[in-house]
């Protein structure tokens, strides 16, 4: 498969590198926009689990525009740097990165807290789901502390078995909760967007950060696991019709008559945890087991004794099968 | 609509999981295994086997069993009761089982204890328990009361990977946790002054550059071992954990996988490991790798235990496969690379060629044309003639079966075969047969009765000799029996051959790729057809004399049937006949399995080797009676097994261009091959199969696509199936005859299963996989569903044709023959055969030139296909694909399957499509029409009505003259905007009024309407040309929020019931009929990801069976 194939599945991962963006997610934040107005008034704003940084070059480039902007870009991973994005390296459920965020919004709270934080999928689903849901508990838990009374949270969501508790536990603290899905994500993805809007948080909450929020759990009245009542939240399609299908296979040359070119990634991995263990492929020095041919043959072969094989041919019945065919249709 | 129809309440129970194993544990002479919620209990039977001896259903609710703690009994006999605790996510449950003397019993079972956090490791601190939890905290919980007594957290609050507990009391409790940071932290929960109060970590370790995954301490040893996503095992030196302070040094970094670590377990004398990339490797604790299992598919091994004693690892993975493997210490005992030290004053020359007769005599030529024996046993070479005439170019090759005949040929530049007896090599015989060079030999032996020496000469001419003894074994007579004439070719020679039974045919293989078949005796033909058929017969067989080659004048016989360049142009490597089938392998990287019928060669299945094996050499059935594929992978050599995936043997010998042989027999297997002007050898007692035990064998190693039920089939009582339930546990419809409900899985690992279920057992068998696709397999149709015997034939059986189709824009059509076989586990037999295939980039590729220039798109994926049956005899079915590239695609089927052309599209839709449903439309009076719906990304559905699109286009059944562009298929006869985004499934049924259609979308959605199909009348249609009738929505109804999830199974199963299930892991029902579709129960399952799903009615006794595929398999029923 040549390097154009993944242009050809993935049309936006295509329009992502020739538009200058580090990751085709930032077209699922401009779709989420265009359907929520989430940048409007916006001035400060986090986002979390930001790297390699295409959101963090939307809300840059959104609301940094008017010089008064302040975004802050938090992720596990190093991050190569942007205009007017203070980054922070570090987990956001850690309690010691939650405090360095929330000492830049003291006294000026954010409007805006964004977080497309995903765990490394391990394909084990419920761990994944359970990784993802703590990443954005954590994310809550931050915004319960930064963000302004009617501000904004929006945070990826996987929609799985489990998605209704998340729900119930956004309902406790933003006045409307709704489920996004921008154009841009695939069909086949079970991620989506909670959009959490006019933040309101219960009376007498008392923001308490050296507590992990926890997951919700089943209730046997409003929220049950096999009931009847279980808390669905609306869910809104983003991005218009007329955008690009990303689940659909697009040919290289683009119907707006644009020729294709073949662009380079914009921003390559910084130091992958999988770095050094490439390197040593590469250079085959990964450990190998200690072949055969390494350790002569010393044991005394104990075969059965041969037979005298020119006078053998009358003899034994035949090895191969004579089986009919039976495999007629 | 009857009344009663309303009031039915289906309850789905779960009949039958196959999810990955995430937990195994070896507790005495049992084997502990978790799949989903359920226990499988093995235990070690009389013959030093594991054994499944009991499932334990349901011991964690909708929770997955990630591990077993077992009460550590100081007095007690763990084999024959134990206390388990097993956990999973954030539930606990503790069982009592005995299970002394082959019987299992559960004694007793707690509450299932529901935690507020996520359990990462567990641990027995006298009767209670100590839990690590998620967000960096321990709890001391009793596990019999269910109350927790205890939680500490660290001040270190952040999400943990894995934790690790060491201690046997609350007052040493040591936690190792694995934080997202990549640290270790170590603390004592127990010094929490007071309970809550945060207490501060011990000692930080960094080291991993990635997550840590899981951890295992040895305390004989003071050793911990860790796990990471940084692809590395690290070793510890930490001395007693449970001492604070001490120092944590890090003594071994091990980088042997290829991805990332999932599991490490910490034995006395190794530490095991295993992950993403399916390898489970054996390490000496100073970081050498022992011994490497591969076998395991898909995502990886999730699952590790050993057993210390037996010297057994045992893995479980996503495949839901295990496995259990043997541990041997350093090295293969009984096995290795030995140089027979061939050089020496005494034996001038270099060698040429090097070949095995049986396993445990070896022969080689040199350049001076001297042949040399070594004995195995005796361990000496001996040389047994030299002829200078073969001093140029010599071939060898020595007769097949056990010993080798005792026979072994040699061949020369100038036309001359000499055929040696080994034992008397004074009495070889010397042939000229062509006045060229020799360009092949090989050997084609029927049981023990008939031995032919086939010689290819230049021209395609080969040269078949019959080899006969004399009863004394002293002399032997070699005679011509006839020539063959390969087809034109530049490299035109025979590579391989063999006999076809009963005997009759022979089946070679040549140089360009083709497989032919010739008769073994032609001049017998010919003789039987004396009178009017012999010209015929000549005719046919015979391709007249070729000028050069021949000295003898006699015919050259054709093929009577051959595949042309069936393995590409580097060649047929070996052919073998077994069991009523040949199989073929090639530098393709591929074998086949062929059969003969009606004189005929026909292609059954193609196979892919494993990966990186481009030059498959060989294939053999071994004494267990499965099948090992011999090639070669760059510069080793391999034998591997299809059925289990693994890498028996390798030797790295430089590649297969040098001379080399291969023998096989029950006690050893011997492989030779020349290096630096020495032969090697390798041999290894035990030949070909392994002690390594499937203790269970795996489903698909990916994704579950597409789920379909072709049909179900009664044995009768002969047949009875062993069940591992137990007498107070029967399944319902157990009491009547077995049935056995045949299911087709696809999935992402680009294979198509063929399962059985029987209903009594709760057990699935995967019968065969397909593995014709090159990219995922995401749809199926089945269609022409019948018995073997036809419908009068009592005997059970099932056949059926499949189109499957995936990624690529590849789609492939073969039949399925299930029949009885009471050898089997299943008692079933599948046969297979391949029938046709298409892509699109080929089919665009050859329009290329003809006609303007067509966007060639390879990229594109098939996401669903329908079969829609047309009602004109002859005329096979329609196949619909919903395609990846906005179009909705119609192939025509011909030649029951053996043809399939795409005949019409649309890009109606402009948007991927993602489903195709197809119906038919009977009424009184009225022609039976055909419809198509399909349904795209953007949440639209349009339905064609192909009874009219067909009959406008009649042409459009004709094959285009000049195989242009498919034709148009014109506008859509209704389109409805169902959904605001994709439509993840879509079912319709029949009714009263029309058509009840339902769709199920991403968002959650239902939609549901009925739709009417209206005639015109009929006085007007006899007038002029039929008229077209029109659609026509009645009713329709939305619920929007009937799942959080895509709604990815769905089945209208009467008009007042219907059934659904989404990725949100919930199958509900709902009651149709009276206005908006109303919610009547649903139920938790366990698979993730479910993309597909079909239900069926099994017997009035049984009810409706559900099976729902997804990351794993899962079988609901219900009854009616
Ligand atoms: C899908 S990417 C985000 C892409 C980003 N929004 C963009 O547009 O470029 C998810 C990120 O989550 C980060 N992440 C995962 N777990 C985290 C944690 N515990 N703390 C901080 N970041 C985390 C990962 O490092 C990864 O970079």
């Amino acid at each position: 498969m040549g390097r154009t194939s993944k242009d050809k599945r993935d049309v936006y991962y295509r329009l992502a590198k020739e538009n200058g963006w580090r990751a085709r997610s930032a077209f699922k934040l401009l779709q989420l926009d265009e359907e929520f107005h989430l940048f409007q008034g916006v001035t400060r704003a986090v986002d979390l689990c930001a790297a390699p940084g295409s959101w963090s070059q939307v809300l840059s480039q959104k609301i940094g525009g008017q010089g008064s902007g302040h975004v802050v870009a938090v992720d596990l991973q190093a991050m190569a740097p942007l205009p007017g994005v203070l980054q922070i390296q570090g987990d956001i459920t850690q309690l010691s990165t939650a405090k360095e965020i929330i000492q830049h919004f003291e006294g000026r709270p954010a409007d805006l807290v964004v977080c497309d934080g995903a765990p490394d999928v391990t394909g084990l689903h419920d761990v994944d789901e359970y990784m993802q849901a703590q990443l954005l508990l954590a994310a809550l838990n931050i915004a319960t502390h930064v963000l302004k009374p009617g501000g904004c949270f929006v945070a990826k969501i996987f929609r799985g078995r489990d998605v209704t508790l998340i729900y119930s536990q956004l309902r406790v603290f933003f006045s409307s909760v709704l489920c996004a899905k921008p154009r841009s994500s695939r069909n086949s993805s079970i991620e989506a967007f909670a959009v959490c809007q006019g933040y309101d948080p219960p009376e007498g909450f008392l923001p308490d950060l050296t507590k992990p929020l926890l997951d919700h759990s089943y209730d046997p009245d409003f929220n049950q696991l096999d009931g009847p009542t279980r808390i669905i939240v609306p869910f809104v399609t983003c991005g218009d019709l007329s955008s690009y299908d990303s689940d659909r296979s697009y040919p290289l040359d683009l119907e707006d008559g644009s020729e294709y070119k073949y662009t380079p990634p914009t921003q390559p991995p910084i130091s992958p945890p999988y770095q050094e263990a490439c390197t040593l492929k590469k250079k085959g020095r990964l450990a190998k087991e200690i072949r055969p041919q390494d350790c002569p043959i010393s044991t005394a072969d104990t075969l059965s004794q041969p037979l005298a094989a020119s006078q053998r041919h009358t003899l034994l019945a035949s090895e191969v099968e004579d089986n009919e065919m039976n495999c007629s249709p | 609509m009857e009344a009663h129809e309303d009031y039915v309440w289906p309850r789905a129970t779960s009949e039958l999981i196959l999810l990955p194993v995430t937990g195994l544990e070896c507790v005495g002479d049992r084997l502990l295994a978790g799949e989903g919620p359920d226990v499988l209990v093995y235990s070690l039977d009389f013959g030093g086997h594991l054994r499944m001896m009991k499932r334990v259903q349901n011991l964690l609710g909708h929770y997955l069993i990630h591990g077993f703690r077992v009460r550590p009994e100081p007095n007690g006999d763990l084999d024959s009761e134990a206390m388990v605790a097993v956990f999973g996510s954030k539930g606990l449950r503790i069982v009592k089982v005995s299970w002394g003397q082959g019987r299992f019993r559960e004694l007793w079972r707690s509450g299932l204890w529901n935690m507020t956090d996520w359990i990462w490791d567990a641990r027995w601190l006298e009767g209670n328990m100590a839990l690590a939890l998620g967000h960096n905290s321990v709890v001391l919980y009793d596990p019999v009361v269910g109350c927790m007594l205890q939680e500490v957290p660290c001040t270190d609050r952040c999400t943990l990977s894995s934790a690790c507990l060491i201690g046997d009391t609350w007052k040493e409790l040591t936690i190792v946790a694995g934080a997202v940071s990549n640290q270790l932290l170590v603390w004592y929960p127990a010094a929490a002054l007071i309970d809550n109060k945060p207490v501060a970590p011990d000692r930080r370790v960094s080291g991993h550059v990635g997550v840590i995954f899981s951890m295992s301490y040895l305390e004989s040893k003071g050793l911990l071992a860790t796990a990471s996503e940084d692809r590395s095992v690290r070793v510890w030196k930490v001395g007693d954990l449970r001492v604070p302070g001490g120092r944590v040094q890090n003594i071994g970094h091990c980088f042997g996988h290829s991805a990332r670590v999932w599991q490490v377990k910490l034995l006395e004398n190794y530490l095991i490991s295993a992950g993403e990339d399916c390898v489970c490797l054996v390490w000496s604790h100073e970081g050498e790798i022992l011994q490497a299992f591969r076998g395991h598919q898909g995502r990886g091994i999730r699952a590790i235990a050993a057993h210390e004693r037996q010297a057994w690892v045992v893995t479980g993975g996503d495949d839901s496969g295990i496995r259990l493997w043997h541990l041997v210490g350093r090295g293969y005992p009984g096995s290795g690379v030995s140089a027979l030290c061939f050089k020496s004053r005494s034996r001038p020359g270099t060698l040429k060629a090097v070949t095995l007769a049986g396993s445990w005599r070896l022969l080689a030529v040199t350049d001076t044309g001297a042949l040399y024996l070594y004995d195995l046993e005796v361990k000496c070479w001996e040389q047994l003639l030299e002829d200078k005439r073969f001093q140029s170019y010599c071939l060898l090759e020595a007769a097949p079966g056990p010993e080798g005949f005792g026979l072994c040929a040699m061949a020369n530049g100038e036309g001359r075969v000499k055929v040696v007896p080994i034992n008397t090599p004074t009495a070889a015989v010397d042939l000229t047969l062509f006045r060229g060079k020799v360009h092949s030999l090989s050997w084609a032996l029927r049981g023990y009765e008939e031995l032919l020496l086939l010689a290819s000469g230049p021209g395609g001419v080969v040269a078949c000799l019959e080899i006969s003894a004399a009863p004394s074994g002293k002399a032997i007579f070699v005679k011509e029996r006839c020539r063959y004439l390969l087809p034109p070719s530049k490299q035109r020679w025979h590579t391989c051959s063999a006999f076809l039974p009963p005997g009759d045919f022979l089946v070679c293989g040549d140089r360009r790729g083709s497989v032919l078949l010739f008769p073994s005796r032609p001049a017998l033909l010919k003789d039987l057809g004396v009178g009017g058929k012999a010209g015929a017969i000549a005719g046919a067989l015979g391709a007249g004399s070729s000028s050069e080659g021949a000295e003898t004048a006699s015919t050259e016989w054709g093929p009577v049937s051959a595949l042309p360049s069936l393995h590409g142009k580097q060649g047929v490597t070996s052919v073998t006949c077994h069991g009523g089938y040949v199989y073929t392998t090639g530098r393709d990287g591929a074998y086949y399995q062929l059969f003969v019928r009606g004189g005929q060669l026909q292609p059954v299945l193609r196979q892919k080797s494993c990966r990186g094996m481009n030059w498959v050499a060989g294939l053999r059935m071994v004494a267990d009676g499965s099948m090992v594929i011999l090639g070669f992978h760059a510069n080793e050599f391999v034998v591997w097994s299809p059925r289990s995936h693994e890498k028996l043997h390798i030797v790295n010998c430089g590649g297969g261009h040098r001379s080399w042989a291969f023998s096989d027999t029950e006690a050893a297997m011997a492989f030779a091959y020349l290096k630096d002007g020495d032969v090697m050898l390798y041999r290894a007692l035990g030949g070909c199969t392994r002690p390594h035990v499937i203790l269970r064998e795996s489903l698909h190693g990916r994704e579950i696509t597409c789920v379909k039920r072709v049909g179900t089939i009664t044995l009768g009582p002969e047949f009875e199936v062993p069940s591992f339930m137990q007498p107070d546990h029967v399944e319902p419809g157990s009491e009547g005859p077995g049935l056995t409900d045949i299911v087709i899985t696809c999935s992402e690992d680009t294979t198509v299963c063929v399962l059985a279920l029987p209903t009594v057992t709760g057990s699935a068998h995967a019968l065969t996989a397909v593995c014709n696709h090159i990219s995922s397999v995401r749809a199926l149709a089945v269609w022409g569903i019948g018995t073997p015997g036809g419908p009068q034939d009592p005997r059970p059986g099932l056949t059926a044709h499949v189109v499957s189709a995936g990624g690529r824009a590849e789609m492939h059509c073969f039949s399925i023959m299930v029949t009885p076989d009471p050898s089997t586990p299943s008692r079933l037999a599948c046969h297979v055969m391949h029938l046709s295939s298409h892509r699109l980039d080929e089919y665009w590729d050859r329009q290329r030139n003809r006609h303007r220039m067509v966007k060639v798109d390879p990229e594109t994926r098939y996401m669903s296909l329908a079969v829609c049956e047309l009602d004109r005899p002859g005329l096979g079915p329609l196949v619909a694909a919903a395609c990846s590239d906005g179009a909705v695609r119609l192939f025509l089927l011909q030649d029951s399957g053996r043809r399939l052309q795409l005949l019409a599209e649309t890009f109606h839709h402009k948007r991927c499509v993602l489903k195709v449903h197809s119906f038919t439309h009977e009424a009184p009076n009225q022609r039976r029409r055909l419809f198509l719906c399909s349904a795209a990304t953007d949440g639209s559905l349009a339905f064609w009505d192909l009874t009219t699109v067909l009959d406008h286009g009649s042409a459009a059944l004709e094959p285009p003259a000049d195989a242009g562009l498919p034709y148009r298929l014109g506008a859509p006869c209704l389109t409805l905007q169902a959904h605001s985004c994709g439509v993840n499934s879509l079912h319709t049924l029949p009714t009263r009024e029309g058509h009840l259609v339902a769709s199920g979308s991403e968002d959650g959605s239902l939609h549901v309407f009925v739709l009417a199909v209206e005639a015109p009348e009929l006085e007007e249609a006899m007038g002029g040309a039929e008229l077209v009738p029109q659609l026509r929505v009645l009713e329709e109804y939305s619920v929007p929020c009937a799942h959080a999830a895509h709604v990815t199974g769905l089945k209208i199963l009467s008009p007042s019931l219907m059934v659904s299930a989404s990725i949100d892991q919930r199958l509900t029902f709902w009651r149709l009929g009276h206005g908006e579709p109303t919610f009547m129960n649903s139920t938790v399952y366990h698979v993730p990801d479910v993309a597909d799903m079909d239900c069926w009615p099994v017997s009035p006794e049984f009810g409706h069976r559900c099976a729902l595929g997804g990351q794993g398999l899962e079988v609901y029923n219900w009854y009616d």
